[in-house]
């Protein structure tokens, strides 16, 4: 079943993606972050924030 | 989610050995206070989570489940508790059984290792919200706002959810800080180059001005635009724009002291030229002087020589070494005034000496800027002359030397460059000539640091732009995910809030059937209001009575159940909750079961067994899926009653003789179900202010009351003229008759047979008869298709029909308007 959880990241992460604010790379490494059944560390979210533009990922 | 089949429970809270049949159906477990209900609860919820929800949470500090989750009897072999629990996976449509141990609770044994129902179950253990106690209820109703948001968050597994948000808040913050700190370190930046430009204000025109200037100093070409890669210095490695290593002041300093040596030439150390010429003019005069001065001379350096007998200046052959040196220092001795001389002349000599050292030194450095300016026929004659002192200078500095530069010192003995003093004024004209040395170096300096600040003031640019863009990138996240979460909320909460007005409308649509509540949801709290009887919307405790608000908490955790696990929500434990619901609304709260979750099975628990017979005649469960525990010892654990089984038992007890035990069993049996029929018959037994009816109060009154019934279902028959209604009742009311007459219940207050007081001391073949005249007679309160008790329709007014829960027995009792 879908959880709310994922219905909420995933259409978060879908206006992200449409977003000029934010680039592509940061929102697949934020869907990646949000996947992992942890909770997202402020400095983790951080260091993906600050992410060169159009950085490639690691 | 699951269903649960069936349950093996050994040494667990107040269980020692407990098989349960579930059958994949709601099943309900009534008895009294402490029969051990709520242990099978507890059970059930730890072989599915491998926790118990009653052992955690504020209240239970010092509890735990490794500790009091086993028998107290076997807190010492937590091994011997465990549960074993039989599912069923409807979305994999498979079976397995579950084996959990209060010593492992963490680490159940699942049959068959399917992976898939491995996933499944573990989904079921990250879901303790399957079981919903009365203290639970409380927690979703009664509560402050921020509670209640906390709580039903948690249920929904929206804690995260939260979480996530206060890290993005936290990272954008960060960020924020971050940009704030880069733009500082910008401004800075900016700020110390355009105090090293000395401009009013940093923009690429007065920047490429205050730089041009200072190339222009060293002649190096003017920049014409500044672009990202424009250096301020290019052009300064160059050899030919490098600054040489010269310093105009030195060499002026250094001119000034050769001009200031030679100025009077003939004045370099007169006296001491004119000492060593005296005496050497001395020296001429007086032969014998010269003489023995020349053979102290020659004795000096044959001294000197001496290396064994023989005198090394003219072979004669002495004693010994000894006696030549002491021959030749006699002779030393003897030429006191030549020595004198000797010793003036090479004192003098060494001052001289040392005076054409120092101008030796003061030739050097000129020569060097005579060769760095181009002037090389003065530097050669200046290294020259800088030889020919080099020369001189160790002339000086013996007698021979001295006794030869006679006439030489008596002339231009210095032998300088010829024109040497114009020839400097040229060479200082020349430096004086030369670009101003501070200026260059300023301008390099000028130059280098500029692009050394405006290198860091782009460094603190391109950081202050990818903090905006980090800061910026969060924030947007940050609003985005908010965005996100406030709509869903809002939506899951309107769908939670409409879900709980309909199931609370259905749970009281006699008195409450235009029920409203409002969920709001804010920032971090959750308010709850709801509508009492249209005079507006008030927090839950403020008029609904304890009973209205446990309906209330049931429904919203039906709503929350619902919307959490949708068509999968096929399971839940509620433990003693529907006690909560009063009885007027017992038989809507079975509706509400069967209407909106038919596909869910629900372990209920309640110390009512009229209600659990209620559930039973509504067709929640049957005699198959109840049971009831009818007390508990500590060491036997609940005693249990098997409705289905209960004649079975009964006869099995009589066959062993056991009359007792028979009479006993029958005695509880006809109390509940007197109880039960006279509630759902609407029986009129004398009134007790108190409530205790005795089995004797009810069962004749219930007796009555059916036959009564059967007299307004034959009028109602009669009435619309149907005569095989008519005929059937009749059938019924007769061997309701006949049997009743069997039993001799009419005859309560004075047939032994009747009242169980007596029984006990029935022998076995007295008590089989009334057991049987009791089965016969309540098996016409009963209907054999679907095993619930009938029951008169509505509750409350005249009764329109009489039911059973399969709707096989519909007797009509109202009759034809007139």
């Amino acid at each position: 079943m879908t959880s709310l959880q994922t219905k909420i990241v995933e259409a978060f992460l879908a206006q992200l993606a449409s977003s000029p604010d934010v680039d592509a790379a940061q929102v697949e490494q934020l869907g990646g972050l949000l996947a992992e059944n942890k909770n997202p560390r402020p400095d983790d979210l951080v260091k993906i924030f600050s992410l060169p533009v159009d950085a490639p990922i690691e | 989610m699951i269903k649960l089949e069936s349950a093996h429970i050994e040494e667990m809270r107040g269980i020692r050995k407990l098989n349960l049949d579930f059958r994949r159906q709601t099943f309900v477990i009534s008895g009294p206070n402490g029969s051990g209900k709520s242990g099978v609860i507890d059970a059930i919820e730890f072989g599915l989570t491998g926790a118990i929800g009653r052992l955690t949470g504020s209240g239970t500090k010092g509890i735990s489940v490794s500790e009091h989750g086993p028998h107290v009897d076997k807190t010492r072999f937590p091994d011997a508790a465990f549960v074993k629990l039989k599912v069923f996976l409807p979305e994999l449509g498979k079976s397995a059984t579950i084996t959990r141990k209060v010593n492992s609770p963490r680490n159940p044994i699942v049959e068959p290792p399917d992976v898939d129902i491995q996933a499944a179950l573990g989904q079921i253990a990250d879901h303790p919200e399957v079981t919903l106690s009365r203290r639970d209820i409380i927690r979703f109703i009664l509560v402050e706002p921020t509670k209640r948001s906390d709580e039903i968050q948690s249920l929904l597994k929206l804690t995260r959810l939260g979480q996530i948000r206060s890290a993005l808040n936290t990272a954008q913050n960060k960020l924020q800080g971050a940009a704030r700190a880069a733009s500082a370190q910008a401004s800075s930046s900016r700020e110390t180059l355009r105090l090293h430009l000395q401009t009013p204000a940093i923009s690429p025109e007065s920047l490429l001005a205050a730089v041009n200037k200072q190339r222009n100093v060293l002649t190096l070409l003017p920049i014409e635009e500044l672009t990202a890669d424009t250096a301020l210095d290019s052009g300064l490695s160059d050899t030919a724009t490098r600054p040489a290593f010269f310093n105009k002041e030195s060499a002026f300093s250094d001119l000034r002291a050769l001009t200031q040596a030679t100025q009077v030439l003939s004045e370099f150390a007169a006296a001491e030229v004119a000492a060593v010429v005296a005496d050497l003019t001395k020296l001429e005069a007086d032969p014998a002087l010269l003489a023995a001065l020349q053979r102290r001379s020659f004795i000096e350096k044959g001294l000197v020589l001496v290396d064994g007998p023989a005198c090394p200046l003219c072979d004669t052959s002495w004693e010994n070494e000894q006696h030549l040196r002491e021959h030749l220092r006699a002779k030393l001795a003897k030429s006191v005034e030549a020595q004198e001389l000797q010793d003036s002349l090479l004192r003098t000599g060494m001052a001289i000496a040392e005076r054409v050292i120092r101008l030796g030194d003061t030739v050097t450095p000129v020569q060097k800027l005579a060769e760095a300016e181009g002037e090389d026929t003065f530097s050669k004659a200046l290294t020259a002359w800088r030889s020919g002192l080099e020369e001189l200078k160790a002339t000086l500095v013996t007698a021979d030397g001295l006794m030869a530069l006679k006439d030489r010192l008596t002339g231009n003995w210095l032998q300088a460059p010829e024109m040497l003093a114009e020839k400097l004024r040229m060479l200082a004209e020349k430096v004086a000539a030369r670009p101003d040395q501070a200026a260059t170096v300023h301008a390099h300096t000028f130059l280098t640091t500029a692009q050394v600040r405006l290198s860091d003031y782009r460094e603190a640019l391109k950081r202050e732009k990818a903090a905006k863009h980090a800061s910026t990138s969060a924030k947007t996240a940050y609003d985005v995910y908010c965005r996100v979460l406030e709509g869903e909320l809002n939506a899951l909460y309107e769908e939670v809030q409409d879900d709980f007005c309909i199931f609370y409308r259905l749970l009281n649509e006699d008195d409450e059937s235009r029920f409203t509540a409002k969920l709001t949801p804010s920032e971090g709290q959750l308010d709850l209001k709801v509508n009492f009887y249209d005079r507006g919307l008030f927090p839950p405790g403020a008029y609904h009575s304890e009973g209205h608000q446990d309906g209330m908490g049931v429904c919203l955790y039906f709503a929350l159940m619902k919307r959490l696990f949708g068509n999968a929500f096929s399971f839940a434990l509620l433990d003693d909750v529907v006690m909560s619901v009063d009885a007027g609304h017992r038989y809507q709260f079975c509706k509400l079961l069967k209407t909106n979750f038919p596909e869910t099975q629900f372990i209920i628990t309640t110390h009512d067994r009229l209600w659990a017979e209620q559930m039973k005649s509504a067709g929640v469960v049957s005699g198959r899926t109840s049971v009831v525990f009818n007390g508990w010892t500590i060491d036997t654990g609940p005693v249990i009653e098997s409705n289905k089984e209960i004649w079975e038992d009964i006869d099995a007890a009589l066959a062993k003789g056991k009359v007792e035990a028979a009479a006993a069993a029958l005695r509880h049996h006809l109390e509940y179900v007197s109880r039960h029929l006279a509630d759902q018959l609407g029986a009129t037994p004398a009134f007790r202010a108190d409530g205790n009816y005795e089995l004797g109060d009810l069962l004749p009154s219930v007796l009555s009351r059916m036959k009564k019934l059967y007299g307004v279902a034959a009028a109602a028959a009669q009435s619309w003229g149907s005569l095989s209604d008519m005929s059937v009742i009749g059938q019924r009311k007769a061997a309701l008759s006949a049997d009743a007459g069997a039993s001799n219940v009419e005859q309560w207050a004075v047939n032994k047979a009747v009242h169980y007081n007596e029984w006990a001391n029935f022998g076995r073949t007295d008590f089989a008869p009334v057991v049987a005249a009791f089965r016969a007679l309540l098996a016409h309160f009963r209907c054999d298709s679907c095993d619930s008790w009938i029951y008169v329709t509505p509750k409350r007014g005249a009764a329109e029909s009489l039911r059973c829960s399969c709707s096989r027995i519909n007797v009509n009792l109202k009759q034809k308007a007139t």
